[in-house]
């Protein structure tokens, strides 16, 4: 049918981000053992605990075993070919703005993400990561004066040591799976945040995350805590060049959420996804998972995954405290040969703690799109609450839609409702549309849009245009 | 305005033909009532004339302002001026009215070379339409005929044909599921809205609506052909003797099944 | 996959030795590829994705015998359990075992065979269909059976042939000293446009544990109709391994019923595969499940083709320390286009100690095609409780009235009179105990 090629072309815009940038950066071994670890934490100048911390975690990956247990198939990574830490041959540390590399300086224009803070969008401070090496932080001390520490983790573990020692690990084990053993281990950068008590944050806070290294992995860790009624909402943005190579993408963010403390957590996520016959493209392996530590706290994900040539990927909420409340929204779009095995797990501990889950997939070409969720009610978790909704819709005959949600009840007063659906963009749509004078292009935009829009609405608003943009470069072409 | 020469219609691919020479010469300032039994083929020849990608004209032509539109695509008859109130409204999960209407009116608008409207231009734009219909303006925030009753959908096809100004305007059945009320209002938005430069073609099963709009020509079609016209008395014959007769008369014709 | 050497062997492998012989050479066969196959296959575990939720341990840590040293007691009052509709068309088993002069075959006339397979081993169906419609991936169980079976339950329509009663399959297991293991077996082959009716049932005379395996392999050809309704009636401590598998070819219709009531526990394993377009097919099940028992329902239903009205419904009501799995799949392949598979799964859980897993599961390669599912775990609505309470019920009454609504719902399509009345009884007695047993809020 002639729409489903007008959608496909579409969707197959050309990606806008491969780009390299040329930088001159410092000479690193490949691959990995205890003596190449010690040299990340050299190179870092960390304190004996932190690099305690890496070789427990070294030794613990070592012992595991390279997960296969979703829904995608790919060529392992070489672990011994990778080099794990990659940073552009730069002064330590900047003090002004002027000190950025200016070709990193003119990448993150090209991106769209000037650092000069005269040109910022009001209200939303940027740390910019570079390969795995945070490059600057903005507005640094307009959130100092709010109390609200935002630098780069690196940063943190020497100027904020007892928080870091304190939180990182303590929602993402070193042993929590086989790549979150590895980033623990090699981990070269990545933003932390602490917003403390009765705190809201003044703006919203943004990373942007760019590969450029062609044999790097990127191993960077987010850590934020929101201490007792703080609040805080937080941004990333990842692009990358485009490579015949797969890059490895292993990141680990962590989130806390103390007594009433929200944290809003959301993604635009459009690393390379590869070309047509899956050359190329970002492996995206994260974890990502809050801890609703305290009462009334709340957690909230929202993600538009578009690039990577393989994401696995399952932000998650442990609902601990009670009436504590997560959420998870959802748009995963894949094209050509990407695949993409996403979704969440929300654990009810506590008592009346309550979660929600939207998810939208939207495949074409030779994609593969799945949703994996886990929902657990806990047999303490009296009155839990989850609604589910994950829908589907496929775009040409050469493409799969899977929804694998488990569920999980032990608690009779728990209530947990699943719905999925999939579908296809309906010609009827599409005629009803035209009728009314929309281009068949538009009409399928549209549409597309309406399906994903109660995951859009949920991003920030300084980022809603840009994601609208995303979808809209995804999803905007010639009529075949 | 519209004249359908000896149109043969088939459904794409399986070779089953539903109209079987269908001609009809519509005028400007004209209303047309297209009546006749269900399966007659009424509801395919203006989903035909809209341009539905279901269907294939295997022989004949149709001609808007002298000019075949045979090849143009439904979004290009819709700047043409073509509009077609849907007999089942289509659903838009997401997408709402003021959305769509936006986009409707701008597109079109700039196909004609008329200005496009700003956001506050257009909301007050629709709220004089909004009154035409009597419909309220949270309807506008709602999703494109999700979760609308029946009688809301049609209300909102000829909302909509206000908004867009169309001049040709094929309603298929859009009488059907109205109570009484709103059939008098969706009448009397049609009413106001028919001028002397645009056309209306009624698709109808029943004379009912015909009370309320009184058509200049009417037609009836029984086996995808038009076998009588007449004038508007031809409805009242029709409300008092069935189709049967004219079935009859298809038959002896030895034309239609 | 393990490497066939370092097969750790289980008790099915350890009784594999006990196989009988058979001078049939359909039989040797099916034994003889069986046997090769449990030898390269382990027996499951709960690190396989498809065992992840099951307790395997009721099999694991039982030292099964074979039948003929288990000490079975004999069979009584077996007439009890005979359904009035099947006077004529009747096989019993005991323990897996044929016994003709419980049943009653040759009733329905022309056209219509019912029989012990063993007895029909030369007819062309048999040779052609045999272990070969069977198709579940690695499954030592499948594999055992095909080892062990000698009788089994045989179901021929011929051509336009319409069975005019009900045909019941009862498979009857026996209170014995020792744990044993049966192997029942039935082949259902329903020719162009023929129309029958099978009610299967696995009932326990005593309280022992023993472990049945019962096989069923069902081809539905073009414009045929079957209506199967199995009822697991197991003894509370026994173990039920299903694994029934339906092939429906064009325009024909299966529909399926699936009644969980007994054993400690039971893994069902129901398949609907379609060979061609235009066809429709159900998959229901209700499980009623109380004190320890695991009830594990692993289902597919998968279109190959286009044009295909699917359905599921499966509810579970999950009392005491029980257990219910659930994880249906639907699988669309690439060009089955217009297919309109729905799926729900129901689970109420009315006790503390009780637990749900549910995984539903979509699998969708074709881009023209409705699919849903949807799954909820939950107590009765507290606002359905009030309102029975303000029209003057008891809690535990209206808790009662409510659950036995619930479980009503999938029976109500069981078709043959006698069989829905005892299923209505089963869920009444059911919902009796447990509001007896004080339901918790």
């Amino acid at each position: 049918m002639s729409e489903t090629k007008a959608l496909e072309s579409m969707i197959g815009e050309e990606y806008k981000y491969g780009f390299t940038t040329d930088v001159e950066y410092e000479d690193f071994p490949k691959g990995i053992n205890e003596d190449v670890v010690r040299l990340i934490s050299e190179k870092k100048d960390e304190p004996e605990w932190m690099t305690e911390f890496r070789l427990k975690a070294y030794r613990a990956w070592t012992e595991m075993e390279e997960p296969s247990w979703f829904n995608a198939t790919y060529e392992k990574p070489k672990f011994d070919k990778l080099q794990y830490y990659s940073a552009p041959k730069n002064k330590p540390k900047l003090n002004s703005l002027d000190e950025v590399d200016p070709n990193i300086r003119e990448t993150y224009e090209k991106l769209g993400i000037p650092l000069d803070e005269q040109k910022m969008l009001a209200g939303v401070a940027v740390d910019a990561v570079f390969d795995s090496v945070s490059i600057f932080t903005t507005f640094k001390e307009k959130l100092a004066e709010a109390g609200v520490i935002f630098c780069s983790i690196s940063e943190a573990v020497h100027e904020h040591p007892e928080l870091v020692k304190k939180y990182m690990g303590s929602v993402v084990p070193v042993r929590d799976n086989f790549y979150a053993a590895l980033n623990s281990a090699v981990f070269s950068d990545g933003s932390f945040c602490y917003v403390p008590k009765d705190t809201i944050c003044p703006m919203e806070l943004s990373t942007y995350f760019r590969i450029n290294n062609m044999n790097s992995g990127q191993f960077e860790r987010t850590l934020i805590i929101a201490e007792e009624n703080s609040h805080v909402s937080y941004l990333e943005g990842c692009t990358a060049p485009m490579y015949d190579e797969h890059q490895l993408h292993a990141a680990v963010v962590e989130l806390i959420a103390m007594d009433n403390a929200e944290i809003k957590y959301s993604t635009i996520q459009n690393w390379y996804s590869g070309d047509e016959d899956g050359r190329g493209g970002i492996y995206n392996f994260v974890t990502k998972r809050g801890a609703c530590r305290g009462k009334s706290s709340k957690i909230s994900w929202t993600q538009l995954e578009t690039g990577s040539a393989v994401t696995l990927k399952y932000p998650s909420v442990i609902l601990q405290g009670d009436n504590s409340v997560g959420e998870f929204f959802s748009v995963a779009v894949t094209n050509k040969r990407q695949q993409a095995d996403t979704g969440t797990k929300m654990i009810h501990l506590g008592k009346n703690t309550k979660s929600t889950i939207i998810s939208k997939g939207i495949s074409a070409g030779n994609s593969n799109n799945s949703y994996r969720g886990q929902v657990k009610i806990s047999k303490k978790a009296d009155n839990a609450r989850n609604y589910s909704q994950c829908d589907s819709m496929l775009i040409g005959q050469t493409c799969g839609a899977h929804t694998f949600p488990y569920i999980e009840s032990a608690n009779p007063t728990g209530k947990v409702e699943h719905e999925a659906t999939t579908s296809r963009v309906g010609e009827e749509q599409i005629f009803y549309l035209q009728q009314r004078g929309l281009s068949e292009d538009d009409a399928i935009s549209l549409i597309v849009n309406g399906f994903c829009k109660e995951v859009l609405k949920e991003l920030p608003m300084e980022f809603a245009v840009e994601a609208n943009k995303l979808l809209g470069i995804k999803l905007e072409g010639s009529v075949g | 305005m519209l004249e359908i020469k000896d149109l043969h219609v088939e459904v794409e691919g399986e070779g089953i033909e539903i109209l079987k020479g269908v001609n009809l010469t519509v005028n400007k300032g004209e209303i047309h009532a297209i009546m006749g039994p269900n399966g007659s083929g009424k509801s395919t020849l203006a989903k035909i004339v809209a341009g539905h990608p279901e269907y294939e004209v295997s022989k004949g032509d149709i001609l808007y302002n002298g000019e075949s539109i045979l090849e143009l695509d439904p979004d290009e008859r819709a700047h043409a001026g073509v509009f077609l109130a849907f007999q089942y409204p289509v659903e838009v999960p997401g997408v709402t009215n003021n959305t769509l209407l936006r986009e409707s009116y701008n597109t079109i608008a700039a196909s004609r070379g008329r200005e496009e409207l700003d956001p506050l231009e257009f909301d007050d734009y629709l709220r004089d339409k909004l009154e035409l219909v009597d419909m309220n303006p949270d309807f506008l925030e709602r999703s494109v005929n999700a979760g609308f009753s029946g009688g809301e959908k049609k209300r909102n096809e000829i909302f909509q044909m206000a908004v867009l100004e169309p001049t040709l305007s094929l309603l298929d059945e859009t009488d059907s599921g109205l109570d009484i009320d709103a059939l008098r209002i969706v009448a009397d938005g049609i009413n106001k809205l028919h001028g002397e430069d645009d056309a209306v073609v009624l698709i109808t099963h029943y004379q009912r609506l015909l009370n309320y709009i009184v058509p200049d020509h009417v037609h009836v079609m029984i086996g995808g052909k038009i076998v009588k016209s007449g004038g508007k008395e031809l409805a009242i014959e029709l409300e008092e003797k069935g189709y049967d007769w004219l079935e009859t008369h298809a038959t002896v014709n030895g034309e239609a099944k | 996959m393990a490497l066939a050497t370092r097969i750790e062997p289980s008790i099915l492998h350890k009784l594999a030795k006990y196989a009988p012989e058979s001078e049939n050479s359909v039989w040797t066969e099916i034994r003889t590829k069986s046997l090769k196959e449990l030898n390269s296959t382990a027996f499951p575990h709960r690190k396989i994705e498809e065992w992840i939720f099951t307790d395997l341990r009721p099999i694991v840590r039982t030292d099964f015998v074979p039948l003929e040293e288990a000490g079975t007691f004999p069979a009584t009052d077996i007439e009890k359990y005979f359904i009035p509709e099947s006077d004529r068309s009747r096989l019993v088993f005991i323990n897996g075992k044929f016994h003709e002069k419980y049943s009653s075959i040759g009733g329905l006339g022309k056209g219509v065979t019912v029989g012990n397979l063993a007895d029909h081993s030369d007819e062309e169906e048999v040779q052609k269909y045999l272990n070969n419609l069977v198709n579940y991936e690695n499954d030592v169980f499948v594999q055992y059976n095909g080892l062990m079976f000698e009788d089994g339950a045989y179901i021929h329509l011929e051509k336009g042939a319409k069975a005019e009663a009900p045909i019941q399959v009862l498979n009857l297991y026996t209170d014995a000293k020792n744990p044993f293991v049966a192997t029942p077996r039935m082949l259902v082959v329903s020719e162009e446009e023929s129309d029958v009716t099978i009610i299967e049932d696995h009932i326990g005379l005593g309280e022992n544990r023993y472990m049945t395996i019962p096989v069923c392999e069902v081809k539905v050809k073009e414009r045929a109709h079957i209506h199967h309704v199995r009822i697991q009636r197991d003894s509370i401590d026994a173990i039920h391994v299903s694994r029934p598998i339906a092939y429906v070819e064009k325009n024909s219709e299966y529909h399926s019923y699936t009644i969980t009531l007994g054993a400690k526990l039971t893994r069902n394993e129901p398949r609907v595969i379609q060979e061609d377009e235009e066809v429709d097919f159900t998959l229901d099940g209700l499980v009623l499940i109380d004190g320890e028992q695991i009830a594990d329902t692993h289902s597919v239903m998968d279109h190959r083709f286009s044009h295909a009205d699917s359905h599921q419904l499966h509810k579970v009501v999950v009392n005491g320390k029980a257990h219910s799995i659930f994880n249906g799949k639907i699988f669309v392949r690439r060009d089955a286009q217009k297919i309109d598979s729905f799926q729900e799964n129901r689970n109420l859980l009315l006790s503390e100690d009780g637990l749900v897993n549910t995984k539903p599961q979509l699998e969708i390669f074709a881009d023209d095609v409705l699919c849903s599912h949807g799954a909820t775990i939950g107590q009765l609505d507290p606002e359905e409780v009030f309102y029975l309470q303000s029209r003057g019920m008891t809690e535990e009454k209206a808790k009662e009235v409510l659950t036995y609504a619930f479980a009503l719902e999938t029976i109500e399509n069981v078709k043959v009179e006698s069989v829905h009345k005892l299923l209505i009884d089963e869920v009444y007695r059911y919902t009796k105990a447990n509001s007896e047993s004080k339901v918790t809020v």
